[in-house]
């Protein structure tokens, strides 16, 4: 796992519908021999031919999308309103720096001090349409210079290792993912892959859908971050899944009621490659698989995770060795469904 | 000023762990005094002769933070508020731990997938949790309850005359006083100590302490308050960014000192706007004022939005125009010696 590759990923604004600079850099890291178009939804169809053909095409599949902010208005004062893109953490961007617009204009989500709470004030979150960006114009017409209503918002923070083998990013859902299939390319393939990097998977709009009906795979192959609720305090199946417990394959979440014997496959595989995997225990998220698994009369698909803290936040969370679990997993499953 | 003021405030200063912030300052701060020191309880002391009464000037040094208070397994710390912290705020928020060594931490945000009513809620304070990456007892080692924690924020510009960064609250009066200096550099002005305090967002405790040992005739207080903001209406806050210095008028601050200081303001065409309060002031100018025998304070305070936050938000010119008042005030006290 190349963390600069990562960190460059990351750093791309991507809120969905907006996904160019993410585009633009995995084009940037793809190896010469893999050959890309791009869909009229604006997703990044890659190939590359290997030593043989393979029975079945396996279409792979990262979003290139991120959660984040779209402007609504410019007010009077000079201030942003903005609503969410994707289901976000509302209290993550609370008190953060944030980088509005095409220009990435620094600006910061404040609220009313502490000092002036009364009573109930100091427990409960604001709603977003009290919230505003502040960018340091003064004016209407000053703002509007830097940013228009539209434009959308990222959070700033950049990528930091921390402890060990830890990760802290922005958008590591699914820049991850982007990358693990970046990886994936650049390795001596046996049979010829197909990989999709999605837009607008954060909105459930699933561009992935159009994807996958003009290149007809036999099955798919999600890769993805999930939630993991391991913190101290949380219980039982309430924790999902655990950062260092290895690759998350679900048998179903909120998107997708995966194959059983796609789920199997993946337990026998991880099993006998030596690859940790782990399950969610709990059915919560959903993915580009509920939008793959209906495209063209049904497809079979099954999802590969990294389970990630902190998801949909500007603080994401997660284990290095994860992300390699999942390659692994990842390679193993494709080269499977491929001869299947 | 602007280079200056990023660079106290990324200097760690939560209350109690100063030391970090208080080198800084008083490296800024020797260069513009006949001598510095440091007293016992860590705050910074600069003296420069002058003619007429003694004034003291006075700034906090700390800010805000964590404070851990014991490890968990998996690696994540739990911490307690250190000062007035706003826990609506620190989801996702990252943290450098400062225990044996100084490291990196976050405050988890749990996912929207999983608890749609939390994240209607700000985190409760007993479950402040600091992830680590480390295992417990590699956390436990490196950051032995009560260590400090700050907020990671870089300070950042916005627009022209704007800045954000955590700890405004109060390096940007430090920097008001710095800049004071540089004015009286060359003028005939009244004697003056310079005070950078520690421990004021805890209670003033180191305010009051050094003020006992200086006996001056008056003292000047710099801090920050609150300036309008989206959601926070003139009703509740009544400074403005760009609007100059607030001139703080209150029950326990020198009528004439205050009165004086809008005079000079005016006569000088320097930005000024008025601060009333009913009672007490909740800066370092309540427990200055009952030190020794007594000390007629005055306290001039920096618009501030967001404050307590890692997004605090101020306007360069209003900490200039409090320097320049500062400055005339001073000047103007010793001309009258």
């Amino acid at each position: 796992m190349n963390l600069q590759e990562l960190e460059q990923l990351c750093a791309c604004a991507g809120v969905s519908g907006c996904e160019n600079a993410v585009r633009e850099a995995i084009i940037a890291l793809l190896p010469k021999e893999a050959t890309h178009t791009i869909d009229p939804l604006g997703n990044l169809i890659v190939r590359k031919t290997g030593t043989a053909a393979g029975k079945n095409t396996v279409m792979l599949c990262a979003h290139m999308d991120e959660v984040g902010l779209i402007v609504t208005e410019i007010t009077e004062e000079g201030y942003l309103s903005f609503a969410h893109v994707g289901g976000i953490e509302r209290r993550g961007y609370l008190g953060k720096q944030v980088l509005a617009g095409k220009r990435q204009v620094p600006g910061v989500i404040g609220l009313k001090p502490v000092h002036l709470l009364e009573g109930d004030e100091k427990e409960n979150i604001p709603p977003e349409d009290s919230l505003r960006i502040d960018v340091g114009a003064e004016s209407r017409e000053a703002a509007a210079a830097l940013v228009q209503p539209g434009e959308r918002v990222v959070f700033a923070p950049g990528l930091t290792c921390f402890g060990d083998g830890y990760i802290k990013a922005r958008a590591l859902d699914d820049r991850i993912g982007c990358l693990i299939l970046i990886e994936l390319l650049r390795q001596a393939l046996p049979y010829d892959m197909t990989a999709v990097f999605s837009t607008n998977e954060e909105t459930g709009a699933g561009a992935a859908q159009a994807a996958a009906f003009a290149l007809a795979p036999a099955y798919a192959i999600v890769v993805e971050t999930t939630t993991a609720a391991d913190l101290p305090g949380v219980e039982g199946t309430q924790r999902v899944c655990s950062l260092g417990g290895g690759a998350v394959v679900p048998f179903m979440d909120r998107g997708t009621v995966y194959p059983w014997d796609l789920y199997e496959t993946a337990q026998t595989l991880a099993a006998a490659h030596g690859i940790p995997m782990q399950t969610k225990t709990k059915i919560a998220g959903g993915n580009d698989a509920r939008s793959i698994t209906t495209a063209r009369g049904g497809i079979p698909t099954i999802t590969v995770s990294v389970p990630c803290r902190g998801l949909h936040s500007p603080a994401v969370v997660m284990q290095q060795k994860d992300a390699e679990a999942v390659l692994q997993l990842v390679r193993a499953l494709w080269g499977e469904l491929t001869q299947k | 000023m602007r280079q200056m003021l990023f660079d106290l405030c990324g200097a760690t200063g939560v209350t109690g762990l100063e030391r970090e912030a208080a080198r800084l300052a008083a490296e800024y701060l020797a260069p513009l005094c006949d001598a510095v020191r440091v007293d016992p309880l860590g705050s910074v002391l600069g003296s420069k002769a002058g003619e007429g009464a003694h004034i003291l000037l006075e700034a906090h040094l700390d800010q805000i933070g964590l404070v851990v208070t014991g490890a968990e397994d998996g690696g994540f710390l739990r911490a307690a508020p250190c000062g007035g912290v706003d826990r609506r705020l620190l989801c996702g928020q990252e943290v450098t731990v400062h225990g044996t060594e100084d490291f990196f931490g976050v405050i988890p945000a749990s996912a929207p997938h999983l608890a749609e009513k939390d994240s209607e809620k700000a985190l409760p304070a007993t479950a402040l949790l600091i992830d680590t990456g480390l295992t417990r007892a590699e956390a436990e080692r490196k950051a032995p309850a009560g260590s400090r924690v700050r907020f990671r924020t870089p300070p950042v510009a916005l627009g022209e005359h704007r800045v954000t960064a955590p700890a405004l609250d109060d390096r940007a009066g430090i920097c008001a006083l710095l800049r004071c200096m540089e004015l009286l550099q060359g003028q005939r002005h009244a004697p003056v100590t310079v005070l950078f305090a520690v421990q004021e967002e805890t209670g003033g405790a180191g305010a009051q302490a050094a003020a006992y040992g200086l006996q001056p005739a008056q003292a000047l207080v710099v801090d920050v308050s609150f300036a309008q903001a989206p959601g926070v209406p003139a009703t509740l806050a009544q400074g403005k960014l760009g609007g100059g210095v607030m001139v703080g008028f209150a029950p326990v601050l020198d009528q004439g000192m205050s009165e004086r200081l809008c005079a000079l303001a005016e006569q000088s065409d320097i930005a000024f706007t008025r601060e009333i309060m009913g009672g007490r002031s909740y800066t370092d100018a309540d427990k200055i004022q009952t030190t020794g025998s007594g000390v007629p304070c005055a306290l001039l305070s920096i618009p501030l939005r967001n404050m307590h936050s890692a997004v605090e938000t101020l306007d360069l010119r209003d900490v200039e125009a409090t320097a320049q008042l500062l400055a005339a005030y001073i000047i103007e006290k010793g001309a009258a010696a």
